[in-house]
């Protein structure tokens, strides 16, 4: 049986399937049960993924925290060593300044120091990405960051069935693994099986069958692309659409295979212009698939400033559909 | 009696570890500095004497050598990491600053100043959960007191009513640097106290002092408190080994002889033969290993 849901509710239901299969499942963050210390019941986290897991599995193993990330990272990184599986909600993936030194230092170091002896499943929930003025400080994405880092492991989902089938995996995955979704996705509403069946990690998904153009896109961005490519498809550009899903390790031979067919790569995310997911894929093509290449790979991300806080000022910050849609239609008039 | 010539064989034997390291040093079979500990034996190792390798778990700073060993690590094994050799608790990976023991209750030592503190936390968090009975201990020293990860640990841990020890071993000096210096306010119990944390002073040079406080306090966290003991101890080595920048006064006092002079000599002498011995063999076994290569 399928059924639609959205992203807030299938990770919801995840937690739910996860922590009553497992009781070292634990769940730990800011808000998260809400409510804490007032009378009165749950009020279920700020983006409602956590809500109900107090009530069903009691505030022993859904906690909530001071606004201490450090400790509570840490505390998480300590009892993944211990035996416990934490999944940690880091409230916006901005505040991952805060307890950088754990995740860098610590989570990301734990296993390999350890010669294998220390699994870490950890799991670090965080949201990504700007659209609702939130300012330059709610607003990043930050994902390439953490992937550069050897030991960690991301993912950023775009659907519900990736959203809650990622979260499965995460939890077996040998290494910690920092789960980035999308603020402006919560709603976006999928098709699931009632299992929410597991989604492995390292595996990107074809989201378009196409042979112009391989589109590479991340989480928002992916559904923008999407769009525009429906679009393009009447004007006769035939656009291959690769939604990378995890992004360290990335699926490179997806990525290359659909670039042998195509000999065109635009990859569209919302980090960092410099130094980010986007240069990592075409260094990828660079190195591996220079051969297929018909044309200079082309990148589209937000300029490299901080996130404006305006309306109109941020929506021009973001890639839009004109700009996807121009920059595909251009690389087209190339060879 | 018997505690106290316990006490004293484990920490003879730790100190002897850490000479036979430095010598090992000085020959070039340390890749990287060593960070020995030598003055802090009696309050590590009566601390450690209190805890359980099955349930409790203890996380140490950069000075560590005698925390792995003090909660039952091979001594080889141990050796053998800090030669960066095949056969060391993680192969030769970790080194010196890392070494990683679980399986005997030593969770990781750690080279960022009071990064070992959180994972602790993490340690309490899991006996708690699983009703295990077990505590949380983190080792750091007054440098690391000064971290905030340090403190937001102790708010949290009285927070969430987490059985955590944590042990300051204040040794007067971060790296080169005075601690009363780097230090607002250097009553640093006051501090813990502040934070809501149980407190207990420690003489790390008084073998009687060092056992009845472990005692006592490890109990108290076990019960589920978080519990905070200011150990004194002397740094006789150095921030590392061969370090001149900041060396210990000519009349600093070795916590290892005074509680010697308290103990019967044939017995000291005996003892003292047994850990000298006992850790030539384990670095002469530990260099014998071979390098590790992948």
């Amino acid at each position: 049986m399928k059924q639609d849901m959205t992203i807030r509710e299938a990770l919801n239901k995840a937690h739910h399937q996860v922590m009553a299969a497992d009781n070292s499942v634990i769940v730990i963050g800011e808000d998260i049960v809400g409510g804490t210390g007032f009378a009165g019941e749950e009020r279920g986290g700020v983006f409602g993924v956590t809500a109900g897991l107090a009530t069903k599995f009691g505030t022993g193993r859904v906690i909530d925290t001071p606004i201490s990330e450090t400790a509570f990272v840490g505390m998480a990184v300590g009892a993944a060593m211990t035996g416990l599986k934490p999944i940690v909600e880091v409230m916006f993936c901005d505040f991952m300044g805060v307890c950088f030194d754990q995740l860098m230092n610590q989570a990301a170091k734990a296993r390999f120091l350890s010669g294998d002896r220390v699994l870490m499943p950890l799991v670090i929930r965080t949201t990504m990405g700007a659209g609702d003025s939130s300012g330059a400080v709610h607003s990043q994405s930050l994902h390439a960051m953490l992937a550069s880092i050897p030991g960690l492991t991301v993912v950023c989902p775009s659907t519900p069935a990736d959203a809650a089938g990622l979260l499965k995996s995460a939890l077996k995955h040998p290494d910690p693994v920092l789960m980035f979704e999308h603020k402006g996705l919560y709603d976006y509403t999928g098709d699931v099986a009632d299992s929410l069946p597991a989604v492995p990690i390292g595996q990107g998904r074809l989201v378009l069958e196409g042979s112009d153009v391989t589109v590479v896109a991340v989480s928002a961005m992916l559904h923008r692309c999407e769009t525009v490519a429906l679009g393009l498809a009447s004007k006769g550009i035939s656009v291959e659409l690769i939604d990378p899903r995890t992004i360290r390790p990335i699926d490179s031979k997806l990525i290359l295979s659909s670039l042998s067919k195509t000999g065109r790569l635009v990859v569209i995310d919302e980090g960092p212009e410099f130094g980010g997911f986007a240069d990592s894929v075409i260094a990828l093509a660079a190195s591996e698939g220079f051969a297929y290449l018909k044309a200079a790979p082309v990148k589209i991300t937000p300029p490299q400033t901080p996130t404006p806080y305006g309306r109109a000022l941020e929506k021009a910050w973001l890639p839009d559909e004109n700009k996807i849609a121009t920059t595909l239609t251009e690389m087209m008039t190339v060879a | 009696m018997q505690q106290l010539e316990q006490l004293y064989t484990q920490a003879a034997f730790i100190r002897a570890f850490e000479l036979a390291i430095g010598r090992a040093a000085d020959a070039g079979h340390v890749p990287g500095l060593a960070h020995l500990c030598c003055g802090a034996e009696l309050a590590e190792v009566a601390i450690c004497a209190e805890l359980c390798g099955s349930t409790d778990q203890v996380t140490g700073s950069h000075r560590s050598h005698g925390l792995a060993l003090a909660m039952g690590a091979d001594p080889i094994a141990v050796a053998a990491e800090i030669f960066g050799r095949s056969g060391g608790l993680s192969d030769g990976r970790g080194g010196t600053q890392h070494l990683i023991a679980p399986e005997v209750g030593f969770l990781t030592s750690n080279g960022i100043v009071g990064a070992q503190v959180p994972l602790a936390a993490g340690a309490a968090l899991t006996a708690k959960t699983k009703d295990s009975g077990g505590v949380g201990v983190a080792f750091f020293g007054d440098g690391a007191a000064n971290q905030g990860a340090v403190f937001e640990t102790m708010n949290l841990a009285v927070a969430l009513k987490l059985p955590m020890l944590f042990i300051l071993e204040n040794n007067g000096v971060g790296q080169t640097t005075a601690s009363g210096y780097a230090t607002g306010n250097t009553d640093l119990l006051a501090r813990a106290a502040a934070f809501g944390l149980k407190t207990y002073k420690m003489d790390g040079y008084n073998g009687v002092n060092c056992i009845n406080v472990a005692s006592e306090a490890v109990a108290v966290a076990r019960m589920g408190a978080a519990v905070f003991i200011e150990a004194v101890v002397p740094r006789l080595s150095g921030h590392y080994h061969g370090e001149t920048g900041v060396s210990p006064s000519e009349s600093e006092r070795d916590p290892l002889q005074i509680l010697a002079a308290s103990l019967p000599s044939g017995v000291v002498e005996a003892f003292k033969k047994n850990a000298d011995d006992g850790a030539e063999t384990a670095i002469a076994a530990a260099l014998a290993m071979p390098e590790a290569r992948q």
